[in-house]
């Protein structure tokens, strides 16, 4: 089994078009194998005879891993870099294999036998992100985590942040004017820390929110955008929750009820109220309990019922003025939805043959990629749009 | 000047004379004055009191068990470590166990001349440090320093516990003192043979002395390294070698016994079981390469751990 690309270390066998007997060409496909990122070829080394084939379907060997033999011509063999012994053998009868015995002199079978060297470590295993026993007793006698060490540079083995390094990070801290970080802001960090150990990507798309800003003035009272889109979301993943299942270990957990939070800024961080079964709430029903929680949330005065246990947060980062984001999901929630701010831009009538304003939002959909992809994600985000330009129906 | 071997004879001159329970019994210690003439003169000195013994390991050291019953502390001299295997049995089944099984004590005080020296091959160069210490019962000493060969040995005679006493045959000439100590360190407590802040060496007997070197060559570098002489492996002062460890973070354990599960496999395991948290780097050992010890001295100056080779280990550790 050759080495098929960085970070490949097994690959499973999905079809052996070949049989013991044929004769293959150098560089031919002889045998299709799957890896955890592609499906490929293992060519020939060299032309000759397949005399043995030692794999099995659907079976997963390592890098390096004999796949069979084949009978070679010495001058392929050397061809190919391996070293050709004296001719005729007469040992090449032994073990009674009678494939050896015709024409010892000029045929030779040999297990080509790839190099093991140059497999690859994990990332993790060494460099900045190894942490010693010392190390990390020390970090946890402060209270500090691995993020907080982003910004020293080791000087032990493969850059690994050692604790001579540490404490000498540690002592020039003090030089600096140091204030107590709040308990929210704590919290926020914690949080943020501990969701980003997953890879998250965000995808954005301008969505038309004309509809949704006429519906808001007609409507009393007046739900705020952010539950808009949340109502949105909640539908979508009403028809189809599995994009904001999580993934634990090889299992996807689906979300058991359609409990949706919301981003509320408050002194020195957010805090995510919990709108529950907002799918199968209507809007209109949902604008009274909504206000009531921003207003708590401010006052940092939530209800217990009205925290946790979401499966999707939506932020509306439009409020700062900002157009574009990629937040962080909550560490217990595969996706955050953002909308940015509103702005009027030219939209081309084909009508009318002429560009006509309309309002325009961003939104984001920032997911766990392990989970989702941006085919999935791009196809919600689309759902949330089209939900959005029948605002009366939500 | 006083050598390592005449504070090994001065200390069995003073436990002669200031004991009358103490004699001295083993292969040619009496007139001949012992193989390395560690009991030089000393049959002369205390007539009747060093006495030479058949060539058996066996009879010598269970005869002394016996006279140890009777009230006697006998020091007993192998003439080479790697002899008293023949007299295993009566050391670890007999003297060993004595005090638990009968409460009676065992006060017999086992002399090994122990470790390498150039040309002594498989049969003369043994460190057997480890296999005692294995035997509950056994104290196992192995002094590094002329003080301590001095000191230690007058204590192992005068302690009721069986003392398996390893002096180190390379010392015997190659180290000297000014004179004999005055005051001595009790047995089970380590000493900090040279402070520092990097890293740590755990070593003992001759291994010592090459950690020494080894730390100074270091120190030209920029590297302050400590070495910690154990002193007695049996006990074992577990607490002087985790404190260092706190200091420093860094571990390597040096001996110039086999490796398997010897003294720095000991040490490592402590270590890691009661400090792990103190580690910075993985502990790393040295030791005398796993086979038996060849007689050439270029084949023996590649077995066993050297100042070089242990400065290459430990350039490795302050890597990591």
């Amino acid at each position: 089994m050759p080495q098929l690309g960085e970070s490949i270390a097994e690959a499973t066998v999905v079809s052996i078009p070949f049989n013991v007997g044929d004769i293959v060409d150098s560089d031919q496909d002889v045998l299709d194998v799957e890896t955890n990122k592609a499906t490929m070829g293992v060519t020939a080394p060299c032309s000759g005879r397949i005399v043995e084939l030692s794999v099995e379907l659907q079976h997963s060997y390592p890098v390096g891993a004999t796949l069979g033999f084949l009978e070679v011509t010495n001058e392929e063999a050397i061809r190919a870099g391996l070293d050709v012994p004296a001719p005729a053998e007469p040992t090449a009868e032994r073990n009674g294999e009678t494939r050896h015995a015709e024409a010892p002199a000029e045929k030779k079978t040999y297990g080509v036998q790839p190099t093991l060297r140059g497999l690859p470590v994990p990332a993790h295993a060494s460099g900045a992100s190894y942490m010693s026993p010392r190390m990390r007793a020390r970090m946890n006698e402060l209270g500090l985590h691995a993020a907080d060490l982003a910004g020293v540079a080791g000087s032990g083995a493969a850059g690994r942040v050692t604790v001579e390094d540490f404490e000498k990070f540690l002592s020039q801290l003090e030089n600096h004017k140091l204030s107590p970080a709040s308990s929210m802001r704590v919290a926020v960090a914690d949080a943020m820390r501990r969701s980003w150990t997953r890879p998250i990507a965000t995808v954005g798309m301008p969505v038309r929110i004309d509809a949704m800003l006429a519906h808001r003035k007609t409507s009393d009272p007046k739900p705020g955008p952010a539950l808009y889109a949340l109502r949105a979301l909640a539908v979508a993943l009403g028809e189809n929750s599995a994009p904001a299942g999580r993934l634990v270990g090889e299992k996807i957990v689906h979300p058991l009820a359609i409990d949706v939070g919301f981003a509320v800024e408050a002194e020195d961080g957010v805090l995510v109220p919990v709108l529950r079964h907002a799918d199968r709430t209507p809007l209109a029903q949902m604008a009274n309990r909504y206000n009531e929680l921003v207003e708590l949330a401010r006052q940092r005065r939530l209800p217990a019922n009205a925290q946790g246990g979401s499966i999707a947060t939506v932020t509306n980062f439009g409020t700062f003025g900002l157009e574009w984001a990629t937040p962080i999901p909550l560490p217990e929630q595969t996706m955050v939805l953002g909308m940015g701010a509103g702005r009027i831009v030219p939209n081309w009538d084909k009508e009318k043959g002429q560009f006509l304003p309309v309002t325009e939002a961003h939104f984001t959909l920032s997911f766990d990629h392990r989970v989702l992809d941006g085919g999935g994600a791009g196809r919600l985000l689309q759902r949330i749009a089209s939900l959005l330009q029948d605002p009366g129906s939500l | 000047m006083i050598t390592y071997l005449e504070a090994i004879r001065e200390a069995q001159a003073r436990a002669l004379a200031e004991d009358p329970r103490v004699y001295i019994y083993g292969q040619d210690v009496g007139q001949f004055g012992g193989a390395f003439k560690a009991t030089k003169n000393l049959a002369q000195e205390f007539p009747g009191r060093v006495l030479d013994a058949p060539l058996s390991e066996d009879a010598i050291i269970g005869s002394a068990i016996g006279a140890a019953i009777e009230g006697f502390r006998p020091i007993v001299e192998m003439q080479f470590a790697d002899f008293s295997t023949v007299g295993f049995n009566q050391i670890v089944n007999q003297a060993a166990t004595l005090h638990w099984r009968t409460n009676v004590p065992c006060p017999i005080t086992v002399r090994l001349p122990s470790g390498g020296t150039a040309g002594g091959g498989p049969f003369h160069s043994q460190s057997m440090e480890a296999l005692y210490a294995h035997y509950p019962g056994l104290i196992v000493m192995t002094p590094a320093t002329v003080e301590d060969a001095y000191s230690m040995l007058l204590e192992a005679v005068a302690i009721d516990d069986p003392v398996i006493f390893c002096e180190h045959k390379y010392l015997y000439y190659h180290l000297k003192a000014e004179c004999l100590p005055s005051e001595a360190v009790p047995t089970g407590k380590a000493r900090i043979a040279r402070a520092g802040r990097d890293a740590t060496i755990v070593t003992y007997s001759a291994m010592l002395h090459e950690s020494l070197a080894c730390a100074e060559d270091l120190a030209g570098e920029g590297w302050d390294i400590e070495v910690i002489d154990l002193r007695s492996i049996k006990p074992l002062d577990t607490d002087t070698v985790l404190a260092s460890v706190a200091r420093t973070g860094r571990l390597l354990a040096v001996g110039e016994a086999w490796p398997w599960g010897g003294v720095t496999a000991e040490v490592i395991a402590r270590v890691a079981t009661e400090g792990f948290d103190l580690l910075d780097a993985p502990p790393q050992r040295l030791n005398a390469r796993d086979t038996p010890i060849p007689f050439h001295p270029n084949l023996w100056g590649t077995h066993r751990p050297t100042a070089r080779t242990i400065g290459a280990r430990m350039r490795d550790l302050l890597r990591l």
